[in-house]
This record gives C-alpha cells, sequence and structure tokens, in this order.
C-alpha cells in the first residue's frame, strides 16, 4: 500500500516536471513576450 | 483626435478630412477620394495585394499617417551596424511608428511576407517592434523599409538597449519563478488535501509522515528559489534597519516553512501550504503589476532615437559622405534632406523649409525655417532639403539635454512608500514583540523551553497574515481595469496611491488646457460685411492646410458662408495670396500685407494671432483666432478645487496669452517656463512636502513629468510625454482626470479596508495561538476567511462606476 503510493507520487512529480521543463522552454523562446497581440492575430488569420 | 467630419470627405485610406486637393481614382468600381499620392499608392498597393479587407476591419481612433512617412528613405550603409547575423538569416529590429490597431500588425506582416527574400516578420502588438529576417542575398533592409513606408508605416532601426535587455529578462526570470511555485504549488496541493483528510478522518502515521515529507520536498524550492526576491529584499531591510513589506512577508513564509518542517519531525501538523500560497500569490502581485509598468517601454531610449545617427556631411569642395552622428563638430556643414529629422543642432545656411517641431515644442503647426535660423535636433524638416552649420555636439543638442533632465529626474525621484511598507514599520516589531511575550510568559510560568518556543512560533504563524499579500494587488487590478475600460490607465499601485494623496495639479496651456487648435474669436471688416469678409479670407485659405487656415475654413462652414473652391498660392510662415480679376487678393500676417504696399491699421490685442486681408492695396479687414480652452476644463477645474486639490498653471508661453486663459478658469499660473523650469518648479513644491500631479503633452513637458509624484498625458501629446507619463488618459478629456482621483481615492479606501480584514481574523486567533491551543483548522479558516473578504472586497470597486 505505502510502496504503490510512493510509486505514484514520484510518477506525478515526474508529470509535473515534465510540464514545468515545457513551461521553462516557452518562457525562455519568449512565448509570454507578447500576450496582446495573439488573440487578435486569431480573428485575422483566415489562411486564405 | 477625432476629425469633426460634419460633411467634409475624408481620405479613404488615412481618413482625414480632405476637402482640398483631393485626388479622385478609381479601383475596382469604387470611386475614391484621397488627400495625397501617397495615400493613394498606399491603397492601391494594399488592395493589390488582396489585403482590401484591412479598410473593414481596423479600428482607428486616430486619423492620418505619420509626418512625411512616404517620403522616408534609408541609405543601407546606415542600417548596417542595425543588422545581425543569425541562424535563421539577416535579422534586423524596427520600431513601427502609425500603427492604431491589430489590423495594422496583420498588414504590415502580411505585407512584409509576400515581399521576396523575407523569413519572418513578427510585430509585437504592446510595444510596436518589428522583428525582420529575411535573405540578404535576396532584398535588402532598405526595401524592405520602403515597402512598409509605402503603406503608411514609418520604420525606425532601433538597438536594443542594455538596460531594456535587463529588464527583460528580469521579467523572464520573475515569470519562471513564479511558473515553478504555481506547478510545486499544485503538487503540494494534493498532499496537502490528504493531510486535511487525515486530520478529521484519521490518518495512519506512517502515511502521515510520508505525505509531510513529500509536502516539504515541494516547499523548499518555492520558498527559497521562487520566494529569493522577497527573501532577498528583507536581508536589505533587516541591514538597512528599515521594515518593510518584503521583511513582513519572508517573516511569515520563514515561520511558516520553519516551523512546519519542526512539526514534522515532532510529528504535528504541518503548514507547508501557507507557505507556498503566500510565495504564489504576492509574486502573481508582482507579475499584473510588471506588466502595468511594462507598457511604457523606456521613454528616454526611445527619445534619443529620434535623431538619426547618421549624418551627410559636406566638405568645402561641397562632396557629401556620411558620417556617424556623434562625430559632428561645431562648424561643420551637413545636408539634411526632407522627411528626416535633424541630426543635431545648427544653424540654417542654404534653403527654406517648413520644420515639424511638434516633438520638441508639442505645437503642433509647422514653422517656417530660413537662412540664419536655428533648428533642433529631433525636429522633422518637412518641405526641401536644408545645409545646416553645426552649432552644438549630439551630445549636447537640446533633446539630449531633455533626455538627460528626464533620466535625472527619474533617478532622483524617491520611491513612494507604499501603506504596506508603512504597515510593516509598526507591525514587524509588533508581532515579534507578541511572540517574544508569549514565549516568555510560557516559560516563566513553569513550562520548559520547547514549548514556550514553540507557542512563541505559532503566534508569529497565526499574526503574520497571508492575505496581507492580496491586499494591494488585487484591489490595484480590480481599479486598474475598470478604469482603463473608461480610458484611464494607471501604471502601477502606487501610482494609484500617490494619486489618492495629491495636493496640487499643474497643467500644461497647450493641447491641455486648451484644445490646441485655433478657432476664429473675431471678424472685423474694414468694408463690408463680417460674413463677405470671412467668406473671401475661407474661399483663400480653404487651399492651405495650416492650422490657422483651417480654423477660419471651419469658422465659415459653422456660420453657413458659401466658400469658394479657388487655388490660392501659399507662401509658406507668411500667408497667401491669389490673382482675380478683382486684384491680387492677399490674406496673412501683417508683415506680408505691408510689404505690398497695404495700409494695415492698429489693432489692439496682443493675445489674439491676426489674418489680415486685402485686395490690392484696398485693406479689406481681419480676423483674430485663438486657440480656446477645452469646453470641459471650467468644469473640470472646479471639481478639481473641491477635491481639495489646488490648481496652477504652468506654460512656455507669454503672460498675457496665459493670462487670457486662466482668467475663467480662475487658478494661478507662471508663464514663460522652459522645460527645466518646469521641472525645478515641480521639485521646489515636493520640497515643501506637497505631492504634485503634472499634466502636460509635449516634449517640453517630459522632465516635469517625471519629476512629479504623478505625471499625466492625454492621448493626442507626444510619444516622449506618453512614454514618461504614470497616468495616461486615452481620451482628451479633462473630465477624466478627475475621475481618476476619485477612483484612486477609492481604491486606497478600499486597501486600507483589506489591510484590515487581512489581520482582522487573524488577531482573532491570537489569543488562542498565545494559550498554546491553536490547531491546524482554526489557522486554516483564518486565512481561507481574511483571504475570501480581501477578495470580495476589491471586487467591490469593479460595481462602481463615476
Amino acid at each position: 500500500m505505502l510502496s504503490s503510493t510512493i510509486t505514484l507520487i514520484i510518477l506525478s512529480l515526474f508529470l509535473g516536471l515534465a510540464a514545468w521543463l515545457i513551461f521553462i522552454w516557452a518562457v525562455k523562446k519568449g512565448e509570454f513576450d507578447d500576450v496582446e497581440g495573439p488573440k487578435y492575430r486569431m480573428m485575422d488569420d483566415d489562411d486564405d | 483626435m477625432i476629425a469633426s467630419a460634419n460633411s467634409s470627405p475624408s481620405c479613404d485610406h488615412c481618413g482625414l478630412p480632405c476637402d482640398q486637393n483631393l485626388i479622385d481614382d478609381r479601383i475596382n468600381g469604387t470611386a475614391l477620394i484621397f488627400c495625397c499620392h501617397g495615400c493613394q499608392g498606399a491603397y492601391r498597393i494594399i488592395t493589390g495585394a488582396g489585403l482590401g479587407q484591412f479598410y473593414e476591419k481596423r479600428n482607428w481612433q486616430q486619423q492620418g499617417v505619420p509626418d512625411a512617412v512616404f517620403q522616408t528613405a534609408y541609405h543601407d550603409d546606415y542600417l548596417q551596424p542595425f543588422i545581425r547575423e543569425t541562424e535563421e538569416g539577416t535579422e534586423i529590429l524596427l520600431l513601427i511608428e502609425g500603427i492604431r490597431c491589430a489590423t495594422c500588425v496583420w498588414l504590415i506582416e502580411r505585407i512584409l511576407s509576400s515581399q521576396p527574400g523575407v523569413k519572418a516578420a513578427r510585430v509585437n502588438f504592446g510595444t510596436h517592434r518589428l522583428k525582420l529576417v529575411f535573405d540578404a542575398g535576396k532584398t535588402k533592409a532598405s526595401t524592405l523599409i520602403k515597402a512598409v513606408a509605402r503603406i503608411g508605416y514609418l520604420a525606425r532601426p532601433f538597438t536594443r538597449e542594455a538596460a531594456a535587455q535587463q529588464a527583460e529578462s528580469a521579467h523572464r526570470s520573475l515569470l519562471i519563478r513564479f511558473g515553478t511555485a504555481v506547478f510545486l504549488s499544485m503538487q503540494l496541493m494534493g498532499y496537502s488535501l490528504a493531510l486535511y483528510a487525515g486530520y478529521f478522518q484519521g490518518i495512519d502515521p506512517q502515511t502521515r509522515h510520508l505525505m509531510q515529507v513529500f509536502a516539504a520536498l515541494v516547499t523548499t524550492p518555492v520558498v527559497f528559489y521562487s520566494g529569493f526576491p522577497f527573501l532577498a529584499g528583507a536581508w536589505h531591510a533587516v541591514r538597512n534597519r528599515a521594515p518593510n513589506m518584503d521583511l513582513l512577508i519572508s517573516l511569515g513564509v520563514l515561520v511558516a516553512y520553519g516551523y512546519s518542517l519542526w512539526a514534522m519531525l515532532a510529528e504535528r501538523e504541518v503548514y507547508f501550504d501557507t507557505a507556498a500560497m503566500i510565495v504564489t500569490l504576492i509574486l502573481l502581485g508582482r507579475l499584473l503589476e510588471n506588466a502595468a509598468r511594462g507598457m511604457a517601454g523606456s521613454g528616454i531610449d526611445r527619445l534619443l532615437q529620434l535623431t538619426p545617427d547618421l549624418a551627410i556631411r559636406l566638405s568645402a569642395t561641397d562632396e557629401s559622405e556620411q558620417v556617424a552622428s556623434a562625430a559632428l563638430l561645431v562648424g561643420d556643414r551637413i545636408l539634411v534632406p526632407p522627411g528626416q529629422r535633424f541630426p543635431v543642432d545648427g544653424q540654417i545656411c542654404r534653403g527654406t523649409t517648413e520644420v515639424d517641431e511638434a516633438i520638441v515644442s508639442g505645437e503642433a503647426r509647422p514653422v517656417l525655417r530660413q537662412v540664419g535660423m536655428t533648428v533642433l535636433a529631433g525636429s522633422l524638416n518637412l518641405t526641401c532639403g536644408v545645409e545646416l552649420i553645426v552649432t552644438c555636439q549630439a551630445a549636447d543638442s537640446f533633446v539630449a539635454r531633455i533626455a538627460r533632465m528626464v533620466e535625472e529626474a527619474q533617478s532622483r525621484k524617491a520611491p513612494i512608500q507604499s501603506l504596506a511598507d508603512r504597515l510593516a514599520v509598526v507591525f514587524v516589531p509588533l508581532v515579534i514583540g507578541c511572540a517574544l511575550l508569549t514565549s516568555a510568559y510560557w516559560l516563566i510560568s513553569g513550562h520548559d523551553l520547547s514549548l514556550a518556543i514553540v507557542n512563541g512560533v505559532a503566534v508569529l504563524v497565526v499574526a503574520c497574515p497571508c492575505a496581507l499579500g492580496l491586499a494591494t494587488p488585487t484591489a490595484v487590478l480590480v481599479a486598474t481595469g475598470s478604469a482603463a475600460a473608461q480610458g484611464i490607465l494607471f501604471r502601477g499601485g502606487d501610482i494609484l496611491e500617490a494619486m489618492a494623496n495629491i495636493q496640487v495639479a499643474a497643467f500644461d496651456k497647450t493641447g491641455t488646457l486648451t484644445c490646441g487648435r485655433p478657432e476664429v474669436k473675431g471678424v472685423v471688416p474694414a468694408v463690408g460685411s463680417a460674413d463677405d469678409l470671412l467668406a473671401l479670407a475661407a474661399s483663400l485659405e480653404q487651399a492651405s492646410a495650416h492650422p490657422l487656415a483651417q480654423g477660419i475654413v471651419r469658422e465659415a462652414r459653422t456660420r453657413g458662408v458659401k466658400v469658394d473652391t479657388l487655388m490660392a498660392e501659399a507662401v509658406p510662415g507668411q500667408g497667401l495670396f491669389l490673382t482675380t480679376e478683382r486684384g491680387v487678393i492677399r490674406a496673412g500676417t501683417r508683415e506680408f500685407l505691408s510689404r505690398y504696399g497695404v495700409v494695415v491699421p492698429e489693432t489692439f490685442s496682443s493675445v489674439l494671432t491676426e489674418v489680415h486681408l486685402a485686395v490690392d492695396s484696398c485693406y479689406q479687414g481681419v480676423l483674430y483666432l485663438d486657440d480656446s480652452p477645452r469646453p470641459e476644463a471650467v468644469d473640470a477645474i472646479a471639481a478639481i478645487k473641491q477635491l481639495g486639490v489646488e490648481a496652477i498653471m504652468l506654460t512656455g508661453d507669454h503672460e498675457a496669452a496665459a493670462r487670457h486663459i486662466v482668467t475663467p478658469l480662475g487658478i494661478d499660473f507662471f508663464a514663460k517656463m522652459t522645460p527645466d523650469r518646469k521641472a525645478d518648479w515641480v521639485k521646489a513644491a515636493q520640497n515643501q512636502g506637497r505631492t504634485v500631479l503634472m499634466v502636460g503633452d509635449g516634449i517640453n513637458d517630459a522632465p516635469a513629468l517625471s519629476a512629479a509624484d504623478v505625471g499625466c498625458a492625454m492621448a493626442g501629446g507626444t510619444d516622449i510625454a506618453l512614454d514618461n507619463a504614470d497616468l495616461v488618459l486615452t481620451r482628451p478629456d479633462l473630465g477624466k482626470l478627475v475621475q481618476a482621483i476619485r477612483v484612486a481615492r477609492r481604491t486606497i479606501w478600499v486597501v486600507r479596508q483589506n489591510l484590515f480584514w487581512a489581520f482582522f481574523y487573524n488577531v482573532l486567533m491570537l489569543p488562542l495561538a498565545a494559550a498554546g491551543e491553536i490547531t491546524p483548522i482554526h489557522a486554516a479558516a483564518a486565512m481561507a476567511l481574511s483571504s475570501v473578504c480581501v477578495v470580495g472586497n476589491s471586487l467591490r470597486l469593479r460595481q462602481r462606476r463615476g
């Protein structure tokens, strides 16, 4: 019982870690530099 | 400014009203009109590229295109220092002028992407910066800038300053700290939930210990990595013996964290979630405030970017060579083509031109500059190329001096001590005192040391309110959000607070208290009726784009006078003339008419601008024009006085003109104020211990705007004024200023209430903690209740309008 709890918790920690690494990568790539524009861009990009 | 489009047609590209010189065109079967060939070209390019939907989608609050945009041309040698080679291709960063809405961003990106050799074009909507990656083998940077200019946007190269880069990386690091805290807090929530459930329903001690260990594991980085900015701030506060908000937060976090570590080993209940929550929420608050502030960009950078980095120097034999502006010496002769800004201050030695000095003086009308006259760096050469003798080096130019003054004022401006900081000064010693007293009591009453310490620490945990971190940011967030919807932009919480405490409001004259637009105040005919004179003047002046001329034409329209379309010729800076069968009609200054032998009678006014008219040598009469006060100015000033704020006008204009404006307003004024004297006046008032609000719009107000506790700029002002302003009104309406003061006062009142609620529940728990009876469920309830109260109270700010 206890060992399976530990396994699950550690597994969830790894999942969290993966999400965290993706977040760090996104920040470094500059994904959050312009948070205002994309909402308008979405309306305009009608790839014709 | 919204054009008063009564019935006059407006240009189909730039939207400016154009009832003279209009160009008719027919594109795809639709009849169109344009104010100039540039706009016509832009329209043809845009529709030709299949992007005509731009005109349906755009949402411009302001009409027109940047001055001289269609003449813009950059030399490739000039652009070379700005170009970088990256692995993606050749890259250049450009600052775009003329972006009004998201559709502009879309249009620029589309147009550039359709150019051969362009790999990527991305405009940042917030900062108006364009990152352009292209293939240097297929196209040139100058070609691409030209492509942008042809559709009516001005692109200027810029280098990223070290300071700006630093600010960007600081913002990213804050974002990463916050993101980390959020991810770990989410993990922590799971363990905490298990522990809470265990507290009520019973839990196996081994499992409980396991959960606590994992909780400690995820909390540690939150406290020491994410919370590092507060810990550093607190350490600084301890060393300076000046308790501040950071110290209070750190105290709360460290005590909750340290106590929980001990409790984990002693098999008691832990509060790791409290520690992590404080850090996460406060980081969120800082992030939001940073975002509001970040819009400001850096005004000084842009100020210096107004002056071109390269200049064309002429040798004694009239050979031209490109040199860096900084390398120009006093006495050098340089050539400035039309459409370019002057790189240095200088004296014109050849040529006559009209110069747009709006950026320097705040006056929107172009001025005539002839041989022997001085031009200032940063102003825009509009009509003809001129040669000038450099009178001072680039580093000492007018713009550079202003930039230095702004920088100085900013660095000297004392940071506003926030309400929470002032509270910390009282609260930190109080909390520590309470904890010590509790420990002492338990020790004296004969218990052992460890129990005394535990109870003392429990008091610290309970007394340090976690809702404190929420009290200010939530109120500020809600208030700034609802103010922004009404066109009032605050640049941060401290500005709201300073605004609430304003004691003196200083106003600039032109464009702030007045409309910045001349209007006809009087028509005095020498022969015939007033309407005849006005009709004659308007028919002549309708050919000119000069603000005075437009004022006359506007007046004629309002009075319903018939205006003929005559093609008069303009003499820049003097007036207009037209040869008809009646004779030569002239309209213009007294000197202009006198030169042609017209006897102009004496007039009495020294305040108003005069436009005289004559047919041949027969004097017809005079029109008086004046920049009138804003219609809402009287009410707004009265409301400001009613709020207990003293109003004052600071103007660069002469005394008679100033008195003319302030008389109906009933306020004091100071005339003939230069930019630095305005700033000095603000500083002097501050030294008397008064909180000063400065309202202005020109570059000449920039130093005073930065020096003031709150600098306020209105839309329609110059970029520099907007950048240096702490408070921006998106509509030129003084009534908004009164609203801003009211919003600020209400917000500070709500923050005070919030702080009260943040403490209230925790203080209620104090006796329990001191008695050694604290249980986790009590502590959790106190924390949750205070947070809910604070957030709910802040949301009230959204409800009330007014």
